[in-house]
């Protein structure tokens, strides 16, 4: 097998895994409120820029790095949930938990609030991108024959030590997620809101503790996904978090929308796809395939490919 | 046509042929034209917008790419073909409209979100198109030199020429939207978005209707795009972005869902702001969100609601059709 092609699918895997850090903060949140969070992107990119200004003031090692940015996440989750989701749930029933108007109300107000975000980072720290100083990069080139005395045609593979920050950021997120929904109460009052909020509210969970909850989570993985791959690629600018919320999105409605395995599966495709696109197509028709990719499941499997149950699409 | 119907239009077309020109000429003031002229031409798209996002109730996040197809396509004729204004501006609206059928044809099926995140994806395939189809579009230098305004030899280049001609096209624009939402074929419209299953049980071929919808506000936002290409004379793919599509949105929420008078109002006042608020530098986008946000929060019918603007164009200037027997059926 040809070398780059494995070299392109390394680095798709890693482009993949960051799709599924924000993917999984959406479909949490999708889960539970049935609502499209458009300013998860932005909290991927304020996570990325509070980062780089903690890690460049304080040089912090990059594990208290990434555990301050996950608090900044968990912040940002907190107040996004009060200023763009809490005005619009007025009632608690479910059928206006749940109705056409309340979605569509905060689906605006949360594009509204991602708008006025970008904008203001935008005018208070210029549009270019920032500099990351090279010490702070995520960019040590690791040859697989030098580094684990690989030989034969792999060794020639180049692993970056932020691909493999990546990987391992994902790994114990995802564990830890699983950990949190399935073995603590917090994850359980989740469940159960997500699948009944009226149910959830008679059997005495504090729905509204709960959606914050969720949100603190949620975005606390999308802001450490920010961080992460702004440190790997250097590219940390108030437009960054639009295209990695849409894939985020295409994934989460691929795997089915209410399942996060699904979702995180989905992700790791789209940026395999992508990175493999680009040694057929130029760069910038790569775009392409997460749209295409999103009409023909929304078109051929409208309950995703993982065919988890949902209402009509 | 009664009395108010009369006054009506008699208003709106005397504001938009003599009053705004009048005024502008008077102050002598180039720049006031073309802050009209793009102020009528978001009118048209934000009318284009409310036929599908109010009216049909299908969220469109996407629309700034059939702006986009409508301004490429007059550029190309116009330059390429050579084609005179009179012929690339129908054109526009017409190789906007079939792209407009193309998407809807498979995507009619969906609702809600599914169908605004489908249309934000072709919308960025139609964005990615055109910034990256170098040898067609030229992608990120744009087309350069468009030829301005003429019809018939007579020449309307000139900054108040332009805008006449942009507020004649608008006034059709606005005609046709009110003709297709304050009908039988709107009210058909207005219960599919209410229920679409309950409205295919009424008999209304939801499908088809939705199909018609779409292709008529396509063909709008074509015409819009064409006159954006011939007014600035230069037309590139960060015209027709993303923000453009939440841009034309936020001007349909502030107005009014399901109000074509509220699309009109809110696509003049989102123009508007952004210039007004030139002292302050280029806010236009935070205005946008701001406005926007604010309006969902404490105005949720928008500054025209549907009821009331509904029941105003009810009473004051409702079409009805004359049936061969002399009555007088739907909207009076």
């Amino acid at each position: 097998m040809d070398i780059f092609l494995v070299q392109q699918l390394v680095n798709g895997l890693a482009v993949g895994l960051i799709y599924a850090l924000v993917a999984i903060g959406f479909t949490l949140i999708f889960g539970v409120l049935n609502v499209v969070n458009f300013a998860h992107g932005e909290v991927y990119m304020l996570g990325a820029y509070a980062g780089l200004v903690l890690a460049v003031a304080l040089a912090p090692p990059i594990l208290a790095l990434l555990l301050a940015v996950l608090a900044v996440g968990a912040l940002l989750g907190f107040g996004l949930e009060r200023i763009a989701f809490r005005p619009f749930r007025r009632f608690r029933d479910e059928a206006s938990l749940k109705s056409k108007a309340v979605r569509e109300a905060t689906l605006l107000s949360s594009l509204a609030v991602s708008i006025v975000t970008r904008e203001l980072v935008e005018k208070l720290a210029g549009g270019d991108m920032q500099v990351v100083p090279s010490t702070l990069r995520l960019q040590e080139p690791i040859i697989l024959s030098e580094a684990f005395g690989i030989s034969g045609p792999l060794g020639d593979l180049v692993l970056i030590d932020g691909q493999l920050w990546i990987l391992a950021a994902a790994v114990i997120m995802f564990a830890l997620l699983q950990l949190v929904l399935y073995r603590t109460k917090t994850g359980l009052a989740i469940r159960a809101v997500a699948a009944n909020p009226l149910g959830a509210a008679f059997v005495g969970i504090h729905a509204n503790r709960t959606v914050i909850a969720t949100f603190a989570i949620g975005s606390a993985m999308g802001a450490v996904a920010g961080i992460l791959i702004g440190l790997y690629t250097a590219d940390i600018q108030p437009a960054m978090g639009f295209a990695p919320g849409v894939k985020a999105f295409v994934a989460m409605v691929m795997g089915g929308l209410s399942s996060i395995p699904g979702a995180v599966i989905c992700a790791i495709l789209l940026g395999v796809a992508e990175a493999l696109a680009t040694e057929w197509v130029a760069q910038g028709w790569s775009e392409l395939i997460a749209y295409a990719a999103l009409l023909i499941v929304l078109l051929l499997f409208p309950t995703g490919l993982f065919g988890a149950g949902r209402e009509r699409v | 046509m009664n009395g108010s119907r009369a006054g009506f239009w008699g208003a709106f077309l005397t504001l938009l042929f003599l009053a705004v020109p009048g005024v502008l000429a008077a102050m002598g003031s180039t720049y006031g034209f073309r802050v009209a002229t793009v102020c009528a031409i978001f009118v048209i798209l934000g009318v284009s917008m409310q036929l599908i996002t109010g009216v049909a109730g299908l969220l469109s996040l996407g629309h700034a790419a059939f702006y986009g197809v409508g301004a490429y396509t007059a550029a190309k004729l116009a330059i390429g073909a050579g084609l005179p204004f009179i012929v690339t501006l129908p054109a526009a609206g017409l190789m906007t409209a079939l792209v407009g059928l193309l998407v809807a044809v498979p995507t009619m099926r969906l609702v809600s979100i599914y169908f605004a995140v489908a249309t934000l994806g072709v919308g960025q395939m139609i964005f990615v198109t055109l910034l990256n189809w170098v040898s067609f579009t030229r992608g990120p230098l744009g087309i350069p030199a468009i030829p301005g305004i003429a019809i018939f030899g007579v020449n309307f280049s000139s900054a108040s020429g332009t805008y006449m001609i942009v507020a004649a096209v608008t006034a059709f624009a606005v005609w046709v939207a009110h003709r297709v939402a304050h009908s039988y074929h709107g009210t058909a419209l207005r219960a599919l978005r209410e229920d679409d299953q309950c409205a295919d049980a009424m008999g209304v071929n939801v499908p088809r209707t939705k199909l018609e919808v779409f292709a008529v506000s396509a063909f709008l936002a074509g015409l819009a795009g064409a006159l954006w290409a011939h007014s600035t004379g230069f037309v590139s793919p960060t015209d027709f972005r993303f923000a453009e599509s939440i841009l034309i949105l936020a001007m349909v929420v502030v107005g009014g869902l399901g109000s074509i008078p509220g699309a009109v109002l809110g696509a003049v006042l989102l123009a508007l702001l952004p210039e007004a608020l030139r002292f302050v530098g280029d806010v236009r986008q935070i205005v946008v969100g701001a406005v926007m946000f604010a309006a969902i929060l404490f105005l949720p019918r928008g500054l025209l609601g549907e009821v009331p603007t509904l029941a105003f164009i009810r009473r004051a200037l409702g079409a009805g059709w004359r049936a061969p027997d002399g009555r007088v059926l739907g909207w009076r």
